[in-house]
């Protein structure tokens, strides 16, 4: 059958498939009527220039059910989101399903047209919309709505400070490099006439003239551009540290002050070039670190969204939903099925299975009735329940453990870096060299002439290629990881992993899948497996799933069952043809009084009963991930302790180090426990990585000194982590040590040539045999070197995978 | 060459090297290169539309305020 376009989104499908409408001259088709419904609107808008501007890419048809907008008007979204601006409101948006800058330009149009919407700017790389409106007269959930209507979806986000913070710093260092950039481009110009003057013969004026432009120029280079150095040296020289910022700015002022005197008293060549070179060169390299630098996370948001804004409250016979700052040790809650539960407590009617897989990091529901402990945070995903709050919502699990991360955070142990440490010493053997040397040639020489031979020597030594050396290799070691799908969230993280000595790994999710499997099939008797599938089919609990997927490739189709019932934590019960289908775990066939057999394994069973007579019986387990142990066989092979994390009993844990080579192990801990057992091993300096992927890892993964996180795991562990799997495998945090070493290496190799260079020219500059102006081409040179050198990681890493 | 005449010359690049500069910087200051692939795209939506909308904005602030 011939296949067509939607009209609309621009995928094509069957012919038959689609919805036929008949316009005035033609016929449209569209695969939905989502698509249908936006492409009128933009006709009834006369927006359907939208569709010229696309040119034609496939766009993704809108989504069908969304969540209802009117909670985005709740005073305490509306607090937390938005920033009053005068009496206009400004609110961060992430839109989704924006392919293309025809997308970005219908989105702005459409809020444009709308009242009370006085401004709507969406940047098309990161997907986020500033909107600016006036509540007067719209509200916040007709501006999602209306970004609703033409098939995209839009929530909020915090605008965080810190990440204005970023990028305004990442702004200034435009400004910054801009004017060093372009000055400095003149300058080599102006150079280049006086160099070729100095020997073909020039006028005594126009040197001076030559020299008078070059030091207009040089003047904004040094103190508006190397103002990032100055007052870094100032810094350092307050808290008593001399650092490289000392080395730049001494040697660029000196030469500065001494060009000066050159241009006024006397006509030969100033060096105002070297100037503007040093502050350009050092300027890109540290460019070079900022613009690698971690995008700042406000980490807290996000697990505060995982949280409830509101809790609804049952007083007397009157049920009242509150804000969950206000909820009160004692307060009766109410919580119905897919709700979060605010604070902590105590069930006192009803019963319901949750998810705490953001505390325990298990996936496996636990069942709740009365009596039973509530954790603030946690998901219900059945059945319904009143439960007494027996802390406040601040003192909840939830909330303390979002207050410790950020604390946490804050105090991250950073391992100190081998250019810092080198660059340290390094600038200050070359003041103490260069002041030696100009004393030296003072007791025999006159004022100038050993003044020249100490700067010289300050600026034979200039740190660029040092500067470099770290950033350079850095951004070519990021480069291959993207590639890799590696994500190194800053480039010092290249540092910390190749000297990571002790890897702490966490189970579910990390080492094995996370998602039940089966691995025995037992039948008792035969049966049509139709049955078993279909019901399955009918549930969403991992274990079904689980058995759901180890039918798909027989094959089996769905029949029609009546009267399902879903048992709380059991099972599923459901009936066909005056068979009575049973399945679930043994507490749903003691229930049920079916008999089973006993079996001793740590393994999760289901059993499937028609007719109140056991068929069949799948043990299912979570499975190991592919490559586990070759990367512990690498780790050991690397001799990096490899320590294993659970929150599961002590039998699965045994399970899978069995399987996987590892040697310690912990189990049954709680996120507060991974984080002590982390900071136990900084104490005995160990430089830990921490390996995890759910919300129960994130404490210990922001206490360790590099956290990898899985691509796929929670928002809030992506987020704290500072290196990504974007694809989740193992076997690339084996590749993230190979990178990381080969890049390390680089780095060393790069400082090593630096120092041999200034090894070889500061002797001779202190016998006084480079002029500045044979120092300033000289340390071109070196930094040329240093570049090449760092290109060179690409070419290694061929040969390495 | 005399003297005089390389002045003048170097004043003069110089000086319209330095309004590059400034419009570089301004446009910077806008935002104008905040969002690179945006930037690229921006001469596709630059019709007498686009002057209109951009009009009409410009009323609806002047309203607000």
């Amino acid at each position: 059958m011939s296949k067509i376009d939607c009209n609309h989104c621009g995928l094509k499908f069957d012919k038959s498939s689609l919805i036929e409408q008949k316009d005035s001259d033609k016929t449209l088709y569209f695969c939905c009527s989502g698509c249908q419904g936006v492409y009128n609107l933009l006709q009834s808008q006369g927006l359907d220039d939208f569709y010229k501007k696309t040119n034609h890419k496939e766009l993704s048809p809108p989504k069908e059910k969304l969540s209802d907008s009117s909670s985005f008007d709740s005073p305490g979204y509306i607090q937390k989101y938005t920033k009053k601006i005068d009496n206009l409101i400004e609110i961060s948006l992430i839109i989704e399903g924006i392919h293309c800058s025809a997308c970005v330009w219908l989105n702005e149009k459409v809020l444009h047209s709308k009242d009370g919407v006085v401004e709507a700017n969406i940047n098309f790389t990161t997907h986020k919309a500033k909107i600016l409106y006036d509540p007067k007269l719209i509200k916040l959930s007709e501006v999602i709505e209306t970004i609703r209507s033409i098939g995209y979806d839009a929530f909020a986000y915090d605008a965080k400070a810190q990440e204005e913070r970023t990028n305004r710093q990442r702004k200034e260092y435009y400004y910054r490099m801009a004017v060093a950039i372009f000055a400095t481009m003149n300058i080599m110009w102006i150079a280049v006439a006086q160099y070729s003057g100095y020997f073909s013969g020039m006028k005594n004026d126009l040197r001076v003239y030559l020299n008078i432009a070059e030091w207009l120029l040089s003047t904004p280079v040094l103190f508006y551009s190397g103002w990032i150095f100055i007052r870094g040296a100032y810094f350092g020289i307050k808290n008593n540290i001399v650092n490289m910022d000392i080395l730049v700015s001494t040697g660029a002022l000196l030469t500065y002050a001494y060009s000066i005197y050159i241009t006024i008293f006397t006509n030969h060549e100033a060096y105002f070039d070297s100037v503007a070179m040093i502050i350009t060169f050092v300027l890109i390299g540290k460019f070079l670190e900022v613009l690698s630098k971690k995008k700042a996370i406000d980490k807290l948001d996000l697990l505060s969204l995982q949280m409830p804004f509101e809790s609804l409250i049952v007083i007397g016979d009157k049920k009242k939903t509150i804000a969950v700052d206000s909820i009160q040790e004692g307060d009766l809650i109410e919580l119905k099925a897919g709700e979060r539960a605010s604070a902590d407590g105590i069930v006192v009617k009803g019963n319901a299975s949750f998810n705490e897989s953001n505390i325990t990091g298990e996936s496996k529901e636990v069942y709740k009735d009365l009596n039973s402990n509530i954790v603030g945070g946690t998901l219900s995903v059945d059945g319904w329940i009143q439960y007494i709050a027996t802390k406040t919502y601040a003192n909840s699990t939830m909330s303390k453990l979002i207050n410790m991360l950020d604390n946490t955070l804050e105090n991250k142990p950073e391992i100190e870096t081998l250019t810092r440490k080198i660059s340290e010493h390094f600038s200050s053997a070359v003041l103490i060299l260069s002041l030696f040397t100009f004393i030296f040639w003072y007791l025999n020489n006159n004022f100038e002439t050993s003044f020249i031979i100490g700067i010289s020597v300050i600026i034979i030594a200039c740190p660029c290629a040092l500067a470099l050396a770290t950033p350079l290799a850095s951004l070519v070691g990021l480069g291959i990881g993207i590639q890799e799908s590696i994500l190194f969230k800053e480039s010092k993280f290249l540092e910390t992993v190749a000297k990571t000595d002790t890897v702490v790994l966490d189970k579910t999710g990390t080492i094995t899948i996370g998602e039940p499997h089966v691995v025995n099939y037992k039948k008792i008797s035969t049966y049509d497996e139709n049955l078993l599938f279909s019901l399955v089919s009918l549930s969403s609990h991992p274990i079904s799933k689980g058995i759901k997927k180890y039918f798909k490739n027989k094959k089996i189709y769905n029949t029609e069952l009546e009267n399902i019932k879903t048992i709380v934590s059991k099972g599923i019960s459901s009936e066909f043809n005056n068979l009575k289908l049973l399945g679930g775990n043994n507490k749903l066939m003691e229930d049920f009084k079916v008999e089973i057999p006993k079996i001793d394994s740590q393994n999760t069973f289901f059993y499937f009963a028609i007719n109140g007579n056991l068929v069949a019986i799948f043990e299912l387990t979570d499975e190991i991930k592919n490559g586990s142990s070759e990367l512990i066989s690498y780790l050991q092979s690397e001799n990096i302790d490899v320590h294993l994390l659970s929150g599961d009993t002590k039998e699965v844990c045994e399970h899978v180090v069995k399987n996987t080579g590892i040697k310690n192990f912990k189990y049954s801990l709680s996120p507060f426990d991974k984080l002590d057992f982390i900071s136990n091993l900084q104490s005995k300096n160990k430089v830990v990585m921490m390996v995890g992927d759910g919300v129960n890892d994130i404490l210990a993964l922001a206490k360790s000194n590099v956290a990898i996180s899985m691509g796929s795991g929670s928002e809030v562990a992506v987020d704290v982590g500072d290196v990504i799997l974007l694809d989740d495998s193992l076997l690339k945090l084996k590749k993230t040590f190979e990178i990381s070493k080969t890049t390390f290496y680089l780095i060393k190799q790069n400082l090593g040539i630096s120092l041999l260079y200034n090894a070889i020219t500061i002797p001779l500059a202190m016998m006084g045999y480079i002029i500045p102006l044979v120092a300033a081409i000289s340390m071109s040179f070196s930094s040329l070197i240093v570049v090449l050198n760092s290109l060179r990681i690409s070419y290694k890493n061929r040969k390495i995978f | 060459m005399s003297t005089s005449i390389v002045i003048m010359m170097l004043i003069v690049s110089l000086l319209l090297g330095l309004a590059g500069l400034i419009f570089f910087l301004w446009g910077l200051k806008n935002g104008q290169f905040d969002d690179g692939e945006k930037m690229m795209n921006n001469i596709l939506f630059d019709d007498e539309n686009e002057l209109n909308e951009a009009f009409k904005r410009e009323k609806k602030i002047k309203k607000d305020n």
